[in-house]
């Protein structure tokens, strides 16, 4: 496993990626499991229609019903606890790759090898992705096994394409929190920007229909992204993957770049 | 001639923001030589170091290490450079054997040979997590890291910081095999004692300038004696104030003591015979003593 900085970086993680993997079957079990005692709930329903519809908003609750299994996992877990999760992992796991590995000192042993600046922070992002698509991987499978038990059928394809999204969700603010780090060597800014970004970009992202001047700001938001198009109901969206995709290449040329010009701390 | 310098700066320097930490250092390392980097800590030796490894970006001057740019050509330069940091730090969680396995790959040099002969040299278990190691263990990690892939150069910061006397011997002993197939070390301390053996030639540097370098054998030659003479007669400073490198010359009636270097004993003896002397006493200082007083100790600059 310890034959590159990107096999290295997984190993290194691999007891908490398993932690991740348990910790993500359980959740889903559990959201599973209060399933059938939802369904039957009608007032449950009620309550979501009074709430404020710019907290409705927030919570990418407008038009879903907690009474379908889609409107039930889209409320319940795609609107916040899933994004929730995903970004603590790629925001810790990006912050660590460079500017974690300054903190700890080690940097200036592994730069001394014949590895470019370019290429650890690359490698880096490659496990990181490779972590992230793990745990999707995992929250997909959770899904789609454990559903049935509670008579709750979801569709395979939309629920891959959800995931597709919020990998790639993840795999912008991890991006952004490697990329700081790397321009930087600051552990703390790695991993305040991208919380401080992530918290701004979903709330524009959940204000935009209710807030006018909010509402051209929204495309931009990584949220819109990764949910604006409702892949549960409407899939992959390519244009989505394609701006996704373009925001990670340019955090990190953007990281590389800033990586390659300045001094490492010893 | 290019081919026999593995190391030359001209007009090295490095800031931080307003604050000089390395000024104007011009410095030379042949190939096959030892090279000990000596001054007080915070005098810029780790910086120097870190500049040569391409870890730091030269603010004026430039360095070249085996004929490579050491900033623009790093990654070339590393292939056949070892290193060791000032402060290793290694992935507690790792052993030494995988970080060896690690930095091999990296290197392309799956091979742990070499490592496992150096890590049994120094004594020192291979298979405990990192964190698990000593001050000293570490430090022995380090130079097996450094050494492993037989690199050409090695750049040592404070190489034996932590290491007993007899795994020293050893170190030494394998410094003396990497000159005697051709390979170069620049090594830092801040005491000459450890690098007086080893060290063909010695570079002093004081808040962040190269003030003086030195081959060994001239400094041994300027090694200081002790000299006390009692006489039978009263003597007088102006005898002796004007002989040529005599120094902490101090006269209290019928005795003399100072400091002298080998050229200056014989017009100083030849001073001392004009008068019957009761007593003489001459014994050579420690080289440290010697490098000191030319070198000073303080911030001043000496020299």
């Amino acid at each position: 496993m310890l034959h590159s900085v990107a096999t290295k970086s997984l190993f290194d993680q691999r007891r908490a990626l398993l932690a991740w993997t348990v910790s993500l079957v359980l959740l889903v079990a559990m959201y599973v499991a209060i399933w059938p005692s939802i369904r039957d709930q009608p007032a449950m329903a009620d309550f979501i229609e009074s709430m404020p519809a710019a907290l409705r908003s927030m919570l990418a609750m407008s038009g879903a019903d907690m009474s379908t299994p889609i409107g039930y996992v889209k409320i319940e877990m795609l609107s916040l606890m899933a994004p929730l999760l995903v970004l603590l992992y790629a925001v810790t796991t990006g912050a660590a790759a460079v500017a974690g590995e300054e903190d700890r000192h080690t940097l200036d042993l592994l730069l001394a090898n014949p590895v470019s600046r370019g290429r650890v922070m690359l490698e880096k992002l490659v496990a990181m992705a490779a972590g992230i698509a793990l745990l999707a991987a995992v929250t997909a499978a959770a899904l789609l096994v454990e559903s049935p038990l509670a008579d709750m059928s979801l569709p395979i394809g939309p629920i891959i394409a959800a995931m597709v999204h919020l990998a790639l969700l993840a795999m912008v603010f991890g991006t952004l929190a490697a990329a700081v780090g790397a321009a930087t060597g600051n552990l703390t800014a790695a991993r305040a920007v991208p919380a401080v970004t992530a918290v701004i970009a979903y709330i524009v992202n959940g204000l935009g229909p209710q807030v006018s001047w909010l509402e051209p700001v929204q495309k931009f938001s990584p949220f819109y992204q990764y949910a604006g198009h409702d892949p549960l109901i409407n899939g992959l969206s390519v244009q989505a993957v394609l701006i996704a995709v373009g925001t990670v290449a340019v955090l990190a040329a953007i990281g590389v770049a800033g990586f390659r010009r300045r001094d490492v701390a010893a | 001639m290019s081919d026999e310098v593995v190391v030359r700066t001209v007009g090295l320097g490095k800031s931080f923001g307003s604050t000089v930490a390395l000024q104007d250092v011009g410095l030379t390392i042949g190939r096959g030589e030892v090279f000990g980097y000596l001054g007080p800590n915070g005098a810029g030796k780790t910086t120097t170091l870190r500049l040569l490894m391409g870890m730091l970006r030269p603010t004026a001057g430039r360095a070249t290490v085996v004929g490579l740019d050491a900033w623009r050509d790093a990654v070339a330069v590393h292939r056949r450079v070892g290193y060791l940091p000032g402060e290793p730090a290694f992935y507690g969680r790792l052993t030494g054997r995988q970080h060896v396995s690690y930095f091999g790959h990296l290197r392309r040099d799956a091979d742990d040979k070499r490592a496992v002969l150096l890590a049994d040299r120094l004594d020192l278990d291979l298979d405990r997590p990192a964190r698990e190691l000593s001050k000293g263990n570490r430090q022995k990690l380090a130079v097996v890291l450094a050494m492993m892939s037989g690199p050409e150069l090695l750049i040592l910061d404070e190489p034996t910081s932590g290491l007993d006397p007899i795994v020293q011997q050893e170190f030494h002993a394998l410094l003396r095999e990497q000159t005697a197939v051709g390979g170069s070390v620049l090594l830092s301390s801040h005491v000459l004692s450890e690098v007086q053996r080893v060290a063909d030639r010695i570079g002093v540097v004081r808040a962040g300038r190269l003030i003086a370098v030195e081959r060994m054998d001239d400094l041994r030659a300027k090694s200081l004696h002790h000299i006390g003479a009692r006489f039978d007669d009263l003597v007088s400073d102006a005898e002796f104030v004007d002989i040529p490198g005599v120094r902490d010359l101090a006269i209290t009636g019928r005795s003399m003591t100072c400091s002298a270097p080998q050229s200056a004993l014989d017009g100083l003896l030849k001073q001392i015979a004009r008068h019957s002397v009761v007593d003489l006493d001459c014994a050579e200082a420690e080289l440290e003593e010697t490098f000191l007083a030319y070198y000073g100790t303080g911030e001043h600059n000496a020299a």
